[in-house]
């Protein structure tokens, strides 16, 4: 138990390498963008889907709201940059 | 609402597709233009509108006003299928619950219909097929002969036990009116009543709703009473789970309408109401209030759906505007039938 602490201790204080290299930091920032955008798009997708059945005039409002949340992903990518720099 | 509540029901597809129909619902416009319109005008301005697949399907059969009113119908009951098909999960609970509400209208239909003696074909195009009862149940209904054998019939239904309480009352006065209101109670009670016990944020706003709508009911049976001066007890017409009166309130209320119209006021429609309080006393008769409540009952409809964009309130609101909508060019279309003036007709319409 106690070694198991210390071991914690070592890592959150970043003795010897760090617990993540910021690469694969960067990739986790990644992939949480993707979930978050993923959630924002179910929501998006159902209604846009909804109005496009009622009124087919409606395909390209649905479409421009239904990529909106591509953003977030877009700005999670610059970490990468970011990490490597 | 908790997470499984969330992950079932698809509020995000159906308020969606709600939202654009609601958008293609006559406006006042629309009504403007109709209320000045012949009876074959106002069938031709329909079959433009997004009645035309029903017109065109139902033109071979009927002709004039009866069109229009059959189309109507129709054209009520598919929108309301699609509701029930699109919905999910405790989504659907809640939708088929209020289009219970149709299964009172038929009821209500055929009984009115053995009490003035129609004939069965003019009761059976009146009928709407949005309901919970299967066409088996409706033609049981229809073939039913007299006031008691449609209770009989209706036995195994919720409605059965009450109707049958209403039943004496019915005998002893010979009024429609003691079976009219069982059903209605029986309604609505049975619509907030197995709701899970600790509601959650999508319950409550359907309880909201509902709430409000108990509470014009009774304002108007309410006021009817008052106005009519009739000896009759108020609380065997009063439905339980509104909060604008309890029952004692409301035996006390009755005597006195100018009391009574205080206690609205005060209550929390009060600025809802303002306008509709204030026709109620210039107006003669109580249709003109009741055509205010109902606008009224509309607007707070909308206002809980702007607020509430994702719950069932926009449903229910629509549900209540196409009603709405079915029930005035009806209304117009009868109205020009027996050469009613414009401004007469304008005046039977409800329009928020």
């Amino acid at each position: 138990m106690i070694d198991a602490t210390t071991q914690l201790a070592a890592v959150a204080l970043q003795q010897g390498a760090p617990a993540l290299e910021p690469v694969a930091a960067a990739a986790i920032a990644v992939g949480l963008g993707a979930l978050g955008t993923g959630i924002a798009q179910r929501s998006i997708g159902a209604a846009a889907v909804g109005a496009v059945a009622e009124d087919r005039d409606m395909l390209v409002p649905a479409l421009i709201f239904t990529a909106l949340p591509e953003t977030l992903i877009i700005i999670a990518f610059v970490t990468i940059f970011v990490a490597q720099g | 609402m908790s997470a499984q509540d969330y992950r079932s029901s698809n509020y995000e597809y159906v308020t969606a597709r709600v939202r654009s129909r609601r958008s293609k619902l006559f406006d006042d416009d629309d009504y403007r233009k109709l209320v000045r319109m012949g009876t074959s005008e106002i069938a031709r301005f329909m079959e433009e509108s997004e009645y035309e697949a029903e017109m065109n399907r139902l033109g071979s059969r009927h002709s004039g006003v009866d069109l229009v009113e059959y189309a109507l119908n129709e054209n009520l009951a598919g929108h309301f299928d699609d509701l029930l098909r699109w919905a999910d999960g405790r989504l659907y609970d809640y939708v088929a619950r209020y289009l219970r509400k149709f299964d009172v209208w038929n009821v209500k239909t055929v009984l009115r219909g053995l009490y003035s003696g129609a004939d069965r074909a003019a009761v059976e195009a009146d009928l709407i097929d949005a309901g919970e009862f299967s066409e088996d149940e409706l033609e049981a209904l229809l073939d039913a002969d007299s006031v008691e054998a449609v209770v009989a019939a209706l036995d195994r239904t919720v409605f059965g036990d009450p109707l049958e309480a209403a039943l004496a009352d019915y005998e002893g006065s010979g009024l429609l009116v003691p079976l009219e209101n069982a059903l209605d109670r029986t309604f609505y009670e049975s619509l907030i009543a197995g709701l899970p016990d600790e509601p959650g944020r999508a319950t409550s706003l359907y309880i909201e709703f509902l709430r409000a709508e108990i509470d014009f009911r009774n304002l108007r049976n309410a006021l009817r009473i008052a106005r009519s001066g009739a000896d009759m007890d108020p609380s065997e017409y009063f439905i339980e789970g509104g909060r604008l009166f309890d029952e004692q309130e409301l035996r006390q209320l009755v005597t006195d309408e100018s009391q009574l119209v205080e206690h609205i006021r005060e209550s929390t429609y009060g600025d809802d109401l303002d306008d509709a309080l204030g026709t109620l006393a210039e107006a003669e008769s109580l249709i003109e209030f009741e055509h205010a409540l109902d606008a009224a009952l509309l607007e707070y409809a909308d206002t809980l759906s702007n607020r509430y964009p994702l719950s069932v309130c926009p449903i229910l609101s629509f549900v209540l505007a196409k009603e709405r909508e079915v029930d005035n060019i009806r209304a117009i279309a009868r109205g020009r039938e027996a050469g009613l003036a414009p401004e007469e007709i304008r005046e039977e319409l409800v329009i928020s």
